[in-house]
């Protein structure tokens, strides 16, 4: 701290210090942190409940009572008496009316508990979708992974700089075209009427309910998030050294040991990379089930978080779900980082 | 350069530097006089840019005081020192124009634009570049970054110039010139001049005093003369031009000279740190100063040697000899007409001119 | 290099065909249907050119504030969003090598972290002090991400420049805070142009952190996705077919500059 003041002078100081602190802070810790809060607790009817209600039955009893009391009053024939005896009735009425109110308020008033029962109403039918969910995106990283490594290295290694270079531009055009095209447009071939199943049918196969299915959902996934593995893994390949290539060839190694000893250990970066992101990009997918199912295919985790916030409005289990994704990623990097063992450092670009 | 900028004396006053576990720069003690152009000589990583840094204020002393004109340095920021300094690599802005880079300074200070750029005119007319004034700093050549640098630095009219080893990227020829030009350059302003180089060359034909480090302590400080012809100790009289050095342990003193028994014999020679008789010592040898015997010829030192090779050096020729299983080397007068000696020879040398020191650390290089 | 040989190259270069076909030809399908007359989007069923969705987009309210929205909130994130992510970078460049390690995990962690979270975490934290979820909101989540990327590229930036410069104004008498602004910001200045760049966009062409943060308001990219959901109307494909143009222009422009910076660059 003493060194960025002495780096920077105080009032440009104040200004880091100062936005770093909005982003660190305010933009970053705090939400996780209030979010990990809600997950972990929920209003509940107050202890004691039972007990409560009967005392309020208790006191419905009491007015009850009074109300003979009171048509006894009335027939007194003392006037003064009889004003009397009603006044008393009616402060005692009066108090306890409202020790009812208050016992009723306290009754129907919910607490805040903490609990951990937010993460435990995953039923079975939630806990199978989370599950699929997680396969599902395991199998993207895994099908961009051995679909994109050729790819890149071709482009790397092999080609020339010029036709390197179109051909990036022509990875940057699809990659940088908003996501949701790319998924829309995989919604109208695999619809019903859609141009897969015209082409089942020119070859006398019955249409196949793509979408209804689900598997529109994986298909888009892995056509939406596969250029995610080619840039990273193509930025790592593009340091290697061929010289290191043609000695390992001279050395005798066939391409598959070429790319097992020299290759593939210098691309370790870049695999973690892509595969962290495009596993955390279809785990978190919520375009894709969106527009890829109608509503009519069984649901992917990410809709069920929707639901969970902006249809049943129960923000504390919504919260709890959330909080189970977020942990599955950060599994899924810290797993990645370990296998391949590079650092957080190595990670960024 | 009109204005007379009168330099500064520095003082160190026991002042060290430690980064972590490792002491960069030990406990020094050192005075430079006001105007003097004093080199600080030394191997690479001795500590000579980290005892700059104390002057030009990016580090403070661990321990220890820093003082210029008499006034304590520690905690004053860079921005308002008296000090300018010339970096190792120069650090021309690369996105201003050479102009302004040299009224950066001025523009520090608060000076219009107009003042400031016929300011930074004029500087560059002294160092011959008031043609390339409005051109980028990538554009110009090695010699002439070197000297918008210099023109820089004395915009801010510094009692005290810091030059970190400036001349080291330029090429032999241009660094001869940039010698003359920063020696004209500091006699017309008389600033104090602190410069650093592990060029010896360089220190020894430009300085009024050096002081020669190593592993961040000072060995000697003394004229040119001093340093070379007599040096304080085995590292300084090694790491400063070359010598022969015999290792032995002294017989026997007489009225400053010794008698030393080497290997190759015993040899009579300068004794001054007087040290006694058994001491570890070194003799040191100069190979201008060893003498190849005419056949029968006696000297008080003789060592008789087989000559290995000859290396043409230009206006000398190096001889070297072996004797008693050890190199020895030797300076030829080249006059091309006598045949190199070959076979076995004799060498001598007379007692004033070697000096024994105590045992010591020596410079490998 | 030499490729393996002549076979294996045949094969390779099979591959990226087929590769490249599957990355444009159902883009192709898509822009086809935009102007196709027929309604829904089809090419199976071909009922002439058209150029009615593009005037059906111009013609929807409901887009058109979309986009206001979209810029507005892009606009907003790339005030917040640059600031945070060099401050960051700054701010780490001076740190201690341990609290720079932690305060980099936890800056990086925004980009590692689905993005619907950052939407979710933001709309519970405001609820929280009292705020509904809104244009607000999603500015917020997307600056929490998109600093993110700035830091990362003003660190690169950061780490390519010569500390000497800095020390060298110093030395001629400017203040830190002089020093920053005459020599370090124009060295970044590059970088900030990119990262403002790369920040507008990123913002308004973001999905899942808006969707999950915007409450009842919506930008032109959540409003194409509800409506896409039920693909009605080839006004979407017609919308689809402008975003394509712009990528692709700007793609090449980008690549263009790209090219001739090099260049520059091998001349210098
Ligand atoms: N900021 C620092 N932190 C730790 N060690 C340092 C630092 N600065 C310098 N050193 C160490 O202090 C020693 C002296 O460094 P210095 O730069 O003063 O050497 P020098 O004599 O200028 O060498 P050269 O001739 O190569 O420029 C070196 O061993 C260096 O590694
Ligand atoms: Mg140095």
């Amino acid at each position: 701290m003493t060194k960025l003041f002495r780096a920077f002078g105080v009032p440009l100081s104040t200004v880091i210090l100062m936005f770093s602190s909005i982003w660190i802070l305010g933009l970053i810790a705090a939400p996780q942190l209030i979010m990990i809060e809600q997950s972990l607790w929920r209003m509940e009817r107050p202890e004691g409940a039972a007990e409560i209600s009967v005392q309020i039955d208790g006191l419905y009893n009491q007015l009850d009572v009074m109300a003979l009391d009171r048509s006894t009053a009335e027939a007194g024939t003392d006037a003064t008496k009889r004003a009397a005896d009603l006044a008393a009735l009616d402060a005692k009425e009066a108090a306890i009316n409202a020790e009812i109110a208050a016992l009723e308020e306290s009754e129907s008033t919910p607490v805040k508990v903490y609990t951990l029962a937010n993460f435990g109403q995953m039923g079975a039918a939630h806990l199978a979708i989370f599950a699929k969910t997680i396969a599902a995106s395991l199998a993207v990283s895994a099908i961009a992974l051995v679909v994109c490594y050729p790819i890149a290295y071709a482009v790397a290694k092999l080609e020339t700089p010029r036709t390197a270079a179109v051909i990036m531009l022509a990875l940057v055009i699809p990659y940088a075209i908003n996501e949701l095209l790319r998924i829309f447009a995989w919604q109208m071939i695999l619809n019903q009427n859609g141009p897969a199943n015209l082409l089942l049918g020119l070859v006398g196969l019955d249409p196949v309910p793509f979408l209804e299915s689900g598997t529109g959902v994986f298909v888009a996934m892995v056509y939406a998030y596969i250029l995610f593995m080619v840039f990273p893994l193509y930025n790592v390949l593009e340091t290697l050294d061929g010289n290191q290539v043609e000695a390992a060839r001279d050395l005798g190694a066939s391409t598959w040991n070429i790319h097992r000893r020299v290759v593939i250990p210098h691309a370790r970066p870049g695999i973690a990379v892509g595969c962290i992101m495009t596993f955390m990009l279809s785990a978190g997918s919520y375009a894709v089930p969106y527009i890829m199912t109608r509503g009519t295919a069984a649901p992917w985790f990410t809709q069920l978080i929707y639901n969970r916030f902006f249809e049943a409005t129960n923000w504390n289990v919504g919260a709890a779900y959330a909080l189970s994704l977020l942990a599955v990623c950060t599994v899924f990097i810290f797993g990645m980082m370990r296998l391949l063992k590079v650092s957080l450092k190595d990670i960024a670009k | 350069m009109t204005d007379q900028s009168t330099g500064k004396a520095i003082e160190f006053d026991r002042a060290s530097v430690r980064f972590g576990q490792f002491q960069a720069v030990q406990p020094t003690d050192l005075r430079i006089e006001p105007g003097e152009f004093f080199s600080i000589l030394g191997p690479s990583g001795c500590g000579k840019t980290t005892l700059l840094r104390l002057l030009s204020g990016f580090l403070d002393p661990t321990a220890g005081d820093v003082r210029i004109g008499g006034q304590s340095m520690v905690g004053i920021d860079p921005s308002i020192r008296p000090t300018a300094l010339i970096f190792q690599n120069l650090a021309l802005f690369p996105l201003m124009p050479i102009w302004e880079n040299v009224a950066f300074g001025l523009e520090m200070r608060g000076w219009s634009r107009a003042r400031r750029r016929d300011r930074a005119y004029e500087l560059l007319a002294t160092v011959a570049l008031s043609d390339h004034a409005e051109k980028m700093p990538a554009q110009l050549s090695g010699g002439q970054k070197q000297r918008v640098a210099i023109a820089r630095a004395l915009a801010v009219e510094p009692s005290v110039l810091l030059l970190d080893e400036p001349l080291s990227a330029l090429d032999l020829k241009l660094r001869q010139h940039m010698r003359a030009e920063l020696k004209q350059i500091q006699a017309r302003t008389g600033i104090t001049f602190v410069y650093i180089t592990h060029d010896q060359g360089e220190a020894l034909t430009m300085s009024d005093r050096v002081a020669v480090m190593n592993r961040g302590r000072i060995m000697q400080v003394g004229s040119p003369d001093d340093i070379y012809d007599r040096p304080a100790n085995a590292f300084v009289a090694t790491f400063v031009g070359e010598t022969n050095a015999l290792a032995g342990k002294l017989a026997s003193t007489a009225e400053g000279l010794a008698l030393m028994e080497t290997p190759l014999g015993g040899f009579r020679a300068a004794n001054p740190k007087g040290l006694r008789a058994g001491d570890e010592a070194i003799l040191f040898l100069r190979p201008e100063k060893l003498r190849l015997l005419a056949p029968g010829e006696a000297t008080e030192n003789h060592i008789p040697a087989r000559v290995l090779r000859r290396d043409m050096e230009g206006a000398w020729s190096t001889l070297v000899v072996e004797a008693g299983g050890q190199e020895l080397k030797l300076h030829l007068a080249h006059d091309g007409r006598e045949a190199p000696p070959s076979g076995e020879i004799a060498l001598g040398f007379s007692a004033t001119e070697a000096m024994i020191l105590p045992k010591g650390e020596m410079s490998d290089d | 290099m030499k490729p393996a040989g002549m076979g294996s190259t045949l094969v390779l270069r099979l591959y990226m065909g087929l590769f490249f076909a599957y990355m444009f030809l159902p883009l192709g399908v898509m822009v086809a249907a935009g102007v196709n007359s027929y309604s829904p989007p089809s090419i199976t069923v071909w009922q002439g050119f058209t150029f009615r969705w593009f005037a059906e987009f111009w013609a929807d309210a409901r887009m058109w504030s979309g986009l206001v929205n979209s810029l507005v909130i892009a606009v907003a994130v790339m005030a917040l969003a640059l600031p945070m992510g060099l401050s960051g970078a700054l701010l780490l460049s001076q740190l201690g090598r341990r609290s720079a390690g932690i305060a980099y995990t936890v800056m990086v962690s925004p980009l590692l972290t689905p993005g619907i979270i950052i939407g979710i975490s933001t709309v519970i934290f405001w609820r929280n002090l009292g705020a509904t979820a809104g244009l607000f909101t999603a500015i917020l989540a997307q600056s929490a991400f998109i600093a993110s990327y700035a830091m990362l590229m003003f660190m690169a930036r950061l780490q390519r420049q010569d500390h000497t410069l800095e020390e060298a104004a110093l030395d001629l008498g400017a203040t830190r805070a002089r020093a920053f602004r005459r020599i370090t910001l124009p060295f970044l200045k590059p970088t900030i142009v990119t990262a403002a760049v790369i920040a507008f966009l990123q913002s308004f062409e973001n999905y899942n952190t808006t969707i999950f943060s915007i409450g009842g308001n919506h930008t032109l990219v959540t409003e194409i996705g509800a409506r896409m959901r039920f693909g009605i109307s080839p006004m979407i494909n017609a919308i689809g077919i402008l975003f394509i143009l712009v990528t692709v222009i700007c793609a090449v422009v980008w690549s263009l500059l790209r090219q001739r910076e090099r260049k520059r660059e091998a001349a210098a």
